[in-house]
């Protein structure tokens, strides 16, 4: 298995809009994947086909094949595929009716990760500590997330989904929502994760997707228009489309 | 023109001053009333109200609403569990499942039972149960409970579970739950107090229910029956039955019951306002 993700000729229609068209891509194991372009472009939609999240959406119609990890995500059940993916989203959601520390047990639980309460504690704290977020808040992991900042509830979504043990990480423009500081922070723990988990982000910042990215797909209007290493693309943009995005002009 | 705004401001605040009053007395003038002569009674009769039967007709004595106030909880809460778990499970099947058949059906049965007459669901419970049980009974009273408070408790819970942002959904579904999981790991708790208010108001209102246990539990006073095979009575039918006749000791009683039934309810509502804690989202 020589990618972490093979996407071929993938197009997705919701209620007959052709969303994704004809997308075809692959990610190595253990880079950053960034998937940038301008809004609206089906970046958040492709990144939910991979784990299936676009289960969720009612009305869809897809073609093609997605491999995550050597199978077919359309032909295993979406629970179990799950299981080796984990996702960030744009809006931090840690669960609010669960204390700091349950938010990152129970996805370790969940995924047989830890059982007894040592273990359990252990892979907290190295969650956190993936995540910077343990330093700010190690005296207090009985308390509720709404007393942490945004970009805090950010991180603690990142720990949550690293505590799945998961081989592959989605991040879904994890700092669109949160403050340069805690941006920052998020940026350096994911470069950071590179070695443990394949990561594939969507962003439409290119100078976000700069700093991190080892391979880059530009999107727009639901089709490929560029892809390849992120030091080519970024230097020496094939595409006349990529050159404008990446100097902000779309 | 600014001055003219604002007094037309303070007129309408004024105004809806007024209205909200106006509404708020009749309650007030009720409660005031309750309380009034309920205290009287339940002063004279002291706390044999709560332990005692009630006297013959013609007595000097008020004796108590005991078979009443047992009753009552009896009825109220064997209905609870089946409320509960019928309601709650269509619930879920209506907000997991929208477009299901099945969850359809149940929205529309629902919707449509609310406006059922509480008579008509004493009589087919007469029907139902207590003819083929040969005798009234708190079982009996506590099915026909249950099929009243169903559509309530089946709208309340599926519009607190709605209000749980679906964004927790796709976080849960994110580290492997199932659907099931996702219910009874994130959006019960979530929804919990919208949850635990909805089934103290279900135990509250079927407290009060009245004509839905005309014909089910049989009106039995002369003793305390805690078997829910047996008769029993319920507050609102001792009321019921008491207030209209002309014994004076009766109405006394009905008084005294009344303002039972209200320490009930504001109970009720300070556990709601102080116990349950919202989830900050």
């Amino acid at each position: 298995m020589r990618y972490a993700i093979e996407i071929k000729n993938l197009n997705l229609y919701i209620s007959d809009r052709h969303i994704l068209k004809n997308v075809s891509m692959d990610i190595e194991p253990n880079t950053i994947h960034v998937i940038m372009g301008p809004s609206g472009s089906g970046k958040t939609t492709l990144l939910r086909v991979i784990n299936r999240l676009i289960d969720l959406t009612p009305n869809i119609k897809v073609s093609g094949e997605v491999y995550v990890l050597g199978r077919n995500v359309f032909e295993i059940d979406p629970y179990t595929l799950r299981r080796d993916i984990g996702m960030v989203f744009q809006v931090p959601n840690p669960f609010p009716h669960m204390s700091i520390y349950w938010n990152i047990a129970i996805a370790a639980r969940l995924n047989g990760v830890a059982r007894n309460k040592r273990d359990l504690d252990e892979v907290v704290r190295w969650a956190l500590e993936k995540a910077m977020l343990w330093d700010e808040v190690k005296d207090r992991l009985n308390k509720y997330p709404n007393e942490l900042s945004g970009g805090q509830r950010q991180r603690l979504c990142l720990a949550r989904a690293l505590a799945m043990k998961p081989k592959i990480l989605l991040l879904d423009e994890p700092t669109a929502n949160i403050d340069p500081v805690n941006a920052r922070k998020l940026e350096e723990a994911i470069v950071s994760l590179k070695n443990d988990v394949t990561i594939v982000m969507v962003t439409h910042s290119p100078h976000q997707a700069a700093r991190v990215a080892d391979s880059v797909t530009l999107i727009y209007d639901g089709a490929v228009v560029e892809q390849g290493a992120a030091s080519r693309i970024f230097l020496h943009p094939s595409n006349e489309f990529t050159a404008k995005f990446l100097r902000g002009e779309i | 023109m600014s001055r003219w705004r604002d007094v037309r401001d303070k007129l309408f605040i004024l105004l809806v001053i007024l209205m909200s009053a106006i509404a708020l007395l009749p309650l007030l003038h009720m409660i005031i009333t309750i309380a009034i002569n309920g205290i009287q009674t339940i002063a004279r009769a002291g706390i044999r109200f709560f332990t005692d039967i009630p006297p013959p007709p013609i007595s000097r004595d008020i004796g108590g609403i005991a078979p009443s106030l047992v009753g009552s909880f009896i009825t109220t809460l064997t209905s609870l569990p089946i409320t509960i778990a019928l309601a709650l499970s269509a619930a879920i099947l209506s907000t997991e499942f929208p477009s299901n058949p099945l969850s359809r059906l149940t929205d529309i049965l629902s919707r449509s039972f609310a406006s059922i007459p509480t008579i008509v669901v004493s009589m087919f419970v007469y029907a139902l149960v207590v003819v083929p049980m040969n005798r009234f009974s708190a079982l009996a009273g506590a099915v026909a409970l249950s099929l009243i408070s169903l559509p309530y408790a089946y709208t309340s819970f599926s519009s607190a579970l709605r209000s749980v942002p679906q964004t927790y959904r796709e976080a849960s579904y994110s580290i492997g739950m199932n659907r099931w999981q996702t219910v009874i790991k994130v959006f019960i708790p979530i929804a919990r107090k919208a949850i635990v208010v909805s089934i103290l108001i279900t135990f509250a209102r079927a407290m009060g229910e009245t004509a839905t246990l005309l014909f089910t539990v049989g009106r039995y006073r002369v003793g305390v029956n805690i078997d829910i095979r047996a008769p029993t009575d319920t507050i609102p039918l001792l009321i019921f039955d008491f207030i209209t006749t002309p014994f004076k000791v009766y109405h006394e009683i009905a008084w005294g019951a009344a303002l039972v039934l209200l320490f009930i309810y504001i109970a009720i509502f300070i556990t709601v306002k102080t116990i349950v804690k919202e989830v900050k989202l």
